[in-house]
């Protein structure tokens, strides 16, 4: 792009700024003003996304049960305040930040998000990781079960043992034997 | 629309006066530092804000409630480490409470991707919800205008999608949308422009089939 076409793009640009300033302050009307120095085109789709894109909002329930949440948090904060930990200062809400943050920085500069990716090398090593430890952990489980003294003690076990033996003592089984 | 408050600031200590930037929101926020109970008030006047951004974003009502409650928690522990500055134009770090929530929904939002793997929006769905809520008894016919209308948002790149919904859901100046996404005012106005050019192109398409 050559210097004069972005000084072009960059003054349409600001035409189309303007145009939106007015468009949005238009509240309760379905079209911008007509005496736009702008692109029709670009007019149409300016007053087409501001009838199209209205706000969404959540449900009461939603809100009531978030408010709950946020007077828990703020209790909980003025809790350190009232013992004077923060006598005079600012009051650091660092119960709610626990709960809120999971570990990462809600603040922090985050300009290529859409881009970032996990780290996959280390996401695999972990899944390899935890599956080497829950196989070792089974055949330690079943290796117990096995060594683990009165084995095979319960009633089914018992039963199942009975007619083993009697079927390699005589072949058969009375059902009505006591 | 929000727009943003000037006023005197106080004499500074090499004596002059300057007019500076004040938050609309200051008394709110003043009154959230001495009392944390009082944060419901910022908390009300923005719920429907943050969760449409978040809806918007993600196209998903429950991951939108989830961000929501994760936004208005970090900022109810952070707000300590707010700061009210100037516009953008007025110097670096410039922020408005508005502003200010609205980056730490962006980066709730990011880290939501992230954690979740999940690409952005379900468009038709949106759309459709959207379109209930333009106008119950206008059928079939507006919903499907809507629908086609969110459908030319959503296949935007992300950055041209949410200055288009920041600018037209939530109403924001082009200043503060410069806040929010980091960027100077010029980058987010010629941003918007060649979206709302890409838009314009898709739904011309769109009316000719």
């Amino acid at each position: 792009m050559t210097p004069f076409e972005r000084d072009g793009t960059e003054v349409e640009a600001l035409l189309t700024d303007l145009y939106l300033e007015r468009v949005l302050a238009r509240h309760g009307t379905d079209r911008g003003p007509a005496d736009a120095d702008l692109d029709p085109a670009l007019r149409r789709a300016s007053d087409r996304l501001r009838r199209d894109l209205t706000r969404v909002h959540p449900s009461f329930r939603f809100e009531e049960r978030l408010a709950l949440r946020l007077a828990e948090a703020a209790a909980a904060a003025r809790l350190p305040a009232a013992a004077g930990a923060g006598a005079g200062g600012v009051v650091t809400f660092r119960g709610a930040a626990a709960v809120a943050n999971d570990g990462f920085d809600p603040l922090a500069d985050d300009p290529d998000d859409e881009r970032r990716e996990l780290p996959v090398p280390l996401l695999i090593g972990g899944a390899l990781t935890s599956a080497a430890i829950s196989i070792a952990g089974a055949a330690a489980y079943v290796a117990w079960r096995w060594a683990r003294p009165g084995r095979g003690a319960g009633p089914m076990v018992r039963a199942a043992r009975a007619v083993r033996e009697a079927h390699r003592a005589g072949g058969g089984f009375d059902m009505s034997a006591r | 629309m929000a727009g943003p408050v000037f006023g005197k600031a106080r004499p500074s200590e090499e004596g002059g006066s300057r007019v500076t930037h004040l938050d609309r929101d200051r008394t709110l926020v003043d009154a959230a530092r001495r009392d944390p109970a009082e944060f419901d008030a910022l908390y009300r006047r923005y719920l429907a804000q943050v969760y449409s951004y978040a809806y918007y974003e993600l196209g998903d009502h429950h991951e939108a409630e989830d961000v929501t409650e994760r936004t208005f928690l970090a900022a109810l522990a952070n707000l300590d480490r707010f700061e009210e500055r100037a516009r953008p134009a007025d110097g670096d770090g410039a922020s408005t409470f508005r502003v200010w929530l609205f980056r730490i929904a962006r980066n709730v939002v990011a880290n939501q991707r992230r954690t979740q793997r999940r690409r952005p929006v379900a468009p038709i769905e949106a759309a459709a919800h959207v379109a209930d809520g333009v106008d119950v008894e206008a059928g079939a016919a507006t919903r499907d205008e809507a629908a086609d209308a969110w459908r030319a948002v959503a296949r935007l790149p992300a950055d041209r999608r949410r200055a288009i919904v920041l600018r037209f859901v939530e109403e924001m100046s082009t200043a503060e949308i410069a806040g929010v996404l980091g960027k100077s005012e010029g980058a987010v106005r010629v941003l918007i422009h060649r979206a709302l050019r890409t838009v314009a192109r898709d739904l011309d398409r769109g009316g000719r089939r």
